[in-house]
C-alpha cells in the first residue's frame, strides 16, 4: 500500500503549474497510482479554476490595460477582433492523438516499461557503478537533475544526507531504509534533515529528482564522492 | 479524536452552502462551447473570448510579467478552446475547469521554453486533457464538502491555513504537524484552535 504522498502545498503548486517539469511528472506518476491524491488534484483544479475565473468585478482597475466588463466589450491591449478572426479561421482538431505505445528502458538486461508521462522525455545513456544503474532524464532544469535509478537485488546506496532535496518515486520493486519499507507509487521527499541508507533486497527502479549533490556521512563512504555525483 | 474531527467537519458543511460566493454561469459557457463544437459558431466563440480572455490576460501577466507572452497565452488558450471544443465533456467536469486546464498547460509550456529552452510541450503528458474524470473509489471522502470548505479556508491567515489543511485534509496528528512545520506542539494546538474559532465565524456556526 502506498504510504507516502506529496504534501498538499506541493499538490496546489502542481495544479497551478508552478513546479518544474521533473517534479510535476513525479506527482503525475504518483497520482496515477494513488486515487486519493488523484481526486484531491481534481478538486484542487476545480477550486483553482473557480478562483481564477470567478465572476467578480474586482477585475476593474487591476490591470492597466484591462478595464474589464464596464461596457459590453472589454478592453484589451491588443486587437481582440483580429485575434478572434484569426482563431476562428483555424480548422477544428478532429482527431485525438493518443499515443498508447509504451516506452521502455533496458538497464542491465532488464526491460522496464516507463510511465506515460515520460513519453516525450529523452533519456541519457545508462551508466553503472556496482549494483546501481542510472539513466539521466534530459530535462535541462539547471541544478535540478532527474534520473531513472535502478538498484539491483541486494544493492544499496551508502548512508547519505542532502544539501537540497531528493524526491524519489518508486516505479517498480521495493526498497527500505531506517524509516521503513517503500512500495511502487510511494512519493518520498528527503532533505537535509534526513539521513538514510536505502537498500533493496529484490531490486527496484526509481524516478529521482535531486536538487543538489549528495553528502556521504560515514567515514569510509566519504571516499564515495563518485557515487554522490552519479546519483545526483 | 477521530469522532470529534468528523462531527466538526459535519458542522462545517452543514452551514457552508449559504456562505459560498456566487457561482459562475457554467450553463452559458456550456451552451457557447457546444455551439462552437457542433456548428463552429463564431458569435458563441466571441462570447467565450470576452468572458475568458480578460481574465486569462490578467492571470498570465502576473505569472509571466511580460505583456507579449501574456498575449501569447491568451491567443494559444483561446485557439485550443476553438480547436478542441468538441472534446469538452460536460459530464466530466465544469467548463471553467476545462479552460483552466488549457490555460495552465499553455502557460507551463511557455515558461518551460523560457527557462529551459525546451520546446518539448510536456504539459499534455503531465496533465492530459483526455483524462479529467474523477475516480469514485472512496466512499468515505466527500469531495463536495472538501471543495466548499477549501474556499472558506482560503480566507484564513496563512499560518492557520497550514495547520487546518494538514490536520483535516492530510489527516496528520498535531505532533506530526509540529514536526513537519518545525513548531512546538503548543503553537500548533493554539493555531488550530484560533483557526477553528475563525472558521466558525466565517461559516456562521453558532455555539452548540
Amino acid at each position: 500500500m502506498i504510504n507516502h504522498h506529496p504534501k498538499i502545498e506541493l499538490l496546489i503548486q502542481y495544479v497551478n503549474g508552478e513546479l518544474p517539469a521533473s517534479i510535476s511528472a513525479g506527482i503525475k506518476i504518483h497520482a496515477d497510482l494513488c486515487p486519493k491524491c488523484n481526486n484531491q488534484i481534481i478538486e484542487l483544479t476545480k477550486h483553482a479554476a473557480e478562483t481564477s475565473f470567478a465572476q467578480e468585478d474586482t477585475l476593474v482597475g487591476i490591470g492597466s490595460e484591462v478595464l474589464s466588463l464596464k461596457g459590453d466589450e472589454p478592453e484589451y491591449n491588443f486587437d481582440a477582433q483580429s485575434m478572434i478572426n484569426n482563431i476562428t479561421d483555424m480548422p477544428a482538431e478532429t482527431e485525438l492523438k493518443v499515443d498508447d505505445t509504451p516506452v521502455s528502458i533496458t538497464l542491465r538486461g532488464v526491460e522496464y516499461e516507463l510511465p506515460n508521462v515520460m513519453k516525450h522525455m529523452s533519456l541519457g545513456k545508462p551508466a553503472q557503478i556496482g549494483k546501481l544503474s542510472r539513466s539521466r532524464i534530459l530535462l535541462d532544469e539547471g541544478h535540478i537533475h532527474s534520473s531513472l535509478l535502478r538498484i539491483e537485488a541486494g544493492g544499496s546506496i551508502p548512508e547519505h544526507t542532502h544539501n537540497g532535496y531528493e524526491i524519489t518515486l518508486l516505479l517498480e520493486g521495493s526498497f527500505k531504509d531506517d524509516m521503513g519499507e517503500y512500495v511502487a507509487g510511494d512519493f518520498i521527499v528527503l532533505d537535509g534533515k534526513h539521513q538514510h541508507q536505502p537498500m533493496s533486497e529484490l531490486g527496484c527502479l526509481c524516478y529521482t529528482v535531486v536538487s543538489d549533490s549528495l553528502h556521504f556521512t560515514q567515514g569510509i563512504n566519504k571516499l564515495l564522492n563518485p557515487i554522490g555525483s552519479f546519483i545526483y | 479524536m477521530q469522532v470529534v474531527q468528523s462531527s466538526l467537519s459535519n458542522k462545517i458543511t452543514g452551514h457552508i452552502i449559504s456562505s459560498m460566493h456566487s457561482p459562475i454561469e457554467n450553463t452559458d459557457i456550456c451552451l457557447w462551447l457546444n455551439a462552437v463544437a457542433t456548428s463552429r459558431d463564431k458569435s458563441a466563440f466571441t462570447q467565450l473570448f470576452h468572458f475568458f480572455a480578460p481574465k486569462i490576460l490578467n492571470i498570465s501577466k502576473s505569472k509571466l510579467s511580460n505583456k507579449t507572452l501574456a498575449n501569447e497565452v491568451v491567443q494559444e488558450t483561446m485557439s485550443n478552446v476553438w480547436k478542441k471544443a468538441h472534446l469538452f465533456d460536460e459530464s466530466k467536469g465544469a467548463p471553467t475547469t476545462w479552460i483552466y486546464t488549457i490555460m495552465r498547460n499553455v502557460t507551463f509550456d511557455i515558461l518551460r521554453k523560457l527557462q529551459s529552452n525546451k520546446e518539448d510541450n510536456l504539459s499534455d503528458d503531465i496533465w492530459p486533457m483526455v483524462e479529467m474524470a474523477e475516480v469514485d473509489d472512496e466512499p468515505f471522502s466527500d469531495h463536495l464538502e472538501q471543495k466548499q470548505i477549501l474556499s472558506v479556508i482560503d480566507k484564513l491567515p496563512q499560518n492557520q491555513q497550514e495547520v487546518i489543511k494538514g490536520f483535516y485534509f492530510m489527516e496528520m496528528s498535531q505532533e506530526q504537524l509540529a514536526q513537519h512545520l518545525d513548531l512546538p506542539v503548543g503553537t500548533v494546538k493554539s493555531r488550530l484552535r484560533l483557526a477553528l474559532i475563525k472558521l466558525r465565524g466565517l461559516l456562521g456556526v453558532n455555539n452548540d
